[in-house]
């Protein structure tokens, strides 16, 4: 008996790769993340868990946006965020509200950033450790990793709505 | 040919990686080298002009690498170096060193340079380092130091760091050189650059200067260790 082959719009090996750059997008990003953190809590060739906050309290105030107090509890909690956020999406819990997260996150630092710039401060990013200084270099570093945070976090919302539509 | 947004999407995650990686690569960091104790460096670039102020057997030596012409190092000197000398540097808990590193973009920094070390020599350089920061902005226009530091200082005295600075002028560009070496050493690239030595490790703080309230915090942590 002859068979004949359905025609389908896209072939299950075609449907399968916009996935697969997804996954890989958000494990970079989660990665990038993870190291951000690891930076700000490992220094100058050691673990510094007991007073990584004083550093990067410094880094955080050297930009003029924030009281002290809100700068010492921003210090205290930030890398430990990124921590979390870098492994919830290499995990990929939740991609799309962790890659929105992730993105107003990255939005508000190059926020801060392009503020700092533009007011002509002569400070440290605080991107990746407490010495890496605040240049056009790390605006559009910034930047990137905006624009993958946004393309995962869109790219997510849409899988999500093929796969409703699917299912529907 | 219909176009998948899904698909574009994914070509977009793509050449946001390549964004990311390419950015990354350009401007990965060089780690600075852990610098050697303050104290003995302190003593080996300076064997004669010595810019510190307090007790060199202090629990807590703080480095400021720092050049007189910059606004950054006037602001830090203004807003925290001063509360640190009251509060740290005469209790006897902060040993406090200066390092000159003056900056290509200020023509009279090397100049008030020298006046400090000549004076520091004299058991001054406090004294100078406040006048030559209190009035920035009357000499660094012009370079008129002498004229604008002078009436700070008894005449007699002020004369005698003129002549000393005369008469030792290779010698103290000799000191400033190997402050500035110390600092090239240690990847300074901005003023102030601000190095704390407390129970055997010197750790950078991020540089461009340090609000009073977190130094302090940061110092009564050390104390308490």
């Amino acid at each position: 008996m002859a068979t004949t082959a359905i025609p389908s719009e896209t072939s299950p090996r075609s449907a399968a790769w916009p996935g697969a750059l997804l996954v890989m997008g958000r494990v970079a990003l989660g990665l990038i993340f993870l190291y951000a953190a690891y930076a700000k809590l490992h220094f100058e060739g050691e673990w510094h868990l007991r007073d990584y906050h004083f550093f990067f309290a410094m880094a955080i105030d050297s930009y003029k946006m924030l009281p002290i107090s809100a700068v010492q509890i921003m210090a205290r909690v930030l890398p430990w965020f990124e921590l979390a956020l870098g492994g919830l999406l290499i995990a990929g819990v939740a991609v799309r509200w962790i890659g929105s997260i992730t993105s107003a996150l990255l939005l508000v630092f190059i926020g801060a950033m392009t503020r700092a710039k533009i007011l002509g401060l002569e400070i440290n990013c605080g991107c990746f450790g407490n010495n890496e200084k605040l240049g056009t270099a790390t605006l559009i570093r910034d930047s990137s990793l905006l624009f993958l945070a946004l393309a995962v976090t869109i790219g997510a919302f849409l899988i999500k709505k093929r796969q409703d539509k699917v299912s529907s | 040919m219909k176009s998948h947004p899904v698909r574009q999407l994914a070509v977009l995650t793509l050449a946001a990686l390549c964004a990311v990686a390419t950015a990354i690569c350009a401007t990965a960091q060089t780690k600075a080298p852990t610098p050697a104790s303050a104290k003995a460096d302190a003593q080996a670039a300076n064997p004669n002009f010595v810019k510190a102020i307090g007790n060199p057997n202090a629990p807590i030596t703080m480095e400021v690498f720092g050049d007189f012409q910059c606004p950054a190092c006037r602001g830090f000197f203004e807003g925290t170096t001063k509360q640190v000398i009251d509060d740290y540097v005469i209790p006897g808990k902060v040993y406090l060193i200066h390092r000159d590193f003056p900056l290509e973009m200020h023509p009279y920094a090397r100049q008030a340079a020298r006046l400090a070390n000549a004076a520091a020599e004299f058991g001054q350089f406090e004294a100078i380092e406040r006048a030559l920061y209190d009035h920035q902005d009357e000499w660094s226009a012009k370079g008129n130091i002498d004229e604008v530091i002078a009436s700070n200082f008894p005449a007699a005295q002020f004369k005698k760091f003129q002549t000393f600075e005369t008469q030792h002028i290779s010698e103290i560009n000799a000191s400033i050189e190997r402050d500035r070496a110390l600092g090239m050493q240690r990847n300074v690239n901005q003023t102030p650059t601000i190095y704390i030595t407390a129970h055997g490790k010197t750790e950078a703080l991020p540089g461009g200067g340090v609000d009073y309230k977190l130094l302090k915090s940061y110092f009564d942590y050390l104390l308490r260790q």
